[in-house]
């Protein structure tokens, strides 16, 4: 259940960001949020859980779908992005804060 | 072990050969996705327009009196031009009709919405495709025949365009009234560069610049923007120009496709 809505949540917050915030651009910069979510939710996720890695694997897909990018570009960005985070705090960092 | 290792690798192989296959599928996929999303991202792209009109409103409202001063007078002195054209254009008609030569046919349009756009490539997607008769390469403007970009990339019932102010975009301008012609460059965000100005040719901050028709990318006389600043040097042999666009797609709700030209 919880990887059928991490798609639609990931879905609709692309759309959001390519139809809704691009209005809100600051000299041309627009925040990625996909970017944004994927690295807070694996700072906070255990770092034995793969559900972060799925989670960017699945919004660096949308990113893709929704750019002009080859597909795959943003998927692999996101990523090894989470996977490096993962092998961070797995080996060399321990942050006393809530995990997921 | 070993057999881990080799399902690791099995799985990395399949994962690529999924994505070349993704690739080469990419424009009815992204077909797909972009057909069942067009109504939520219509509703988000008004959305997103009304309210940074609103926050917008009350950012400028202190130099509100300022601008509309200006632009009044601007007004007042466009309307003084208009009168002289006119002039100009009935000695032009006349001449035409002596001369015999066909007047210039209008464009044949096409009316589209945007979707969405790219951040991070200068492209918006707009609800015209394949099976509107567009086809890639047509120049899109807005009502007032200001240029925005052309198409790129065709699918059943959208298409991609790319705005001029994409990195890859360049094609030739001019100062109307006058034999200045470059090339103007996207420059990211919205950017343009106008390049190869002759070192002696006058340019002035403010220049209107419009397109030209010697590559044949674009029909003539659309509007581009105007001159921000100038770069000159004394050893170079061409100047150069950074443009202000003269499209803003946050006031755009419609877009016109030249489908022939």
């Amino acid at each position: 259940m919880k990887y059928l809505l991490s798609i639609i949540a990931l879905y609709l917050l692309v759309i959001f960001q390519t139809s809704f915030l691009v209005h809100f651009s600051f000299w041309g910069i627009i925040p990625n949020l996909i970017f944004i979510l994927i690295i807070i939710w694996n700072l906070y996720e255990d770092p034995d859980s793969s559900f972060g890695i799925y989670n960017a694997f699945v919004g660096g897909f949308f990113l893709d779908i929704f750019s002009d990018r080859i597909i795959g570009f943003n998927v692999l960005i996101l990523v090894i992005l989470a996977i490096l985070i993962k092998l961070i705090f797995n080996k060399y960092v321990q942050i006393p804060f809530k995990k997921i | 072990m070993f057999l881990k290792k080799n399902k690791i690798w099995l799985g990395l192989i399949v994962l690529v050969l999924v994505f070349v296959l993704l690739n080469v599928f990419q424009k009815e996929m992204r077909g797909f996705f972009y057909s069942f999303s067009a109504p939520i991202q219509k509703v988000f792209w008004r959305a997103g327009d009304s309210t940074s009109n609103f926050f917008l409103g009350i950012f400028i409202s202190g130099n509100l009196k300022e601008r509309i001063d200006q632009l009044e007078a601007s007004n007042q002195k466009l309307l003084s031009q208009i009168v002289s054209l006119r002039e100009y254009e009935q000695e032009n008609q006349s001449l035409k009709k002596a001369l015999e030569v066909e007047l210039q046919k209008e464009f044949k349009l096409s009316l589209a919405q945007i979707i969405s756009k790219d951040i991070s490539q200068d492209s918006i997607l707009i609800n015209k495709g394949e099976k509107d008769n567009i086809s890639k390469n047509m120049p899109v403007i807005t009502e007032e025949k200001v240029l925005v970009g052309r198409v790129i990339e065709v699918y059943n019932k959208f298409s991609k365009v790319m705005l001029i102010s994409n990195k890859n975009s360049s094609f030739d301008a001019k100062r109307p009234g006058s034999l200045i012609s470059g090339v103007i460059k996207g420059m990211e965000n919205e950017g343009l560069f106008f390049d190869l100005i002759p070192s002696e040719a006058e340019v002035n901050e403010g220049d209107i610049i419009c397109t030209s028709s010697i590559s044949g990318i674009y029909p003539e006389g659309l509007l581009v923007g105007k001159i921000k600043s100038i770069r000159k040097s004394d050893i170079e042999s061409f100047q150069q120009a950074e443009i202000e666009p003269s499209f803003n797609l946050s006031s755009v709700e419609n877009l016109f496709i030249i489908t022939e030209f």
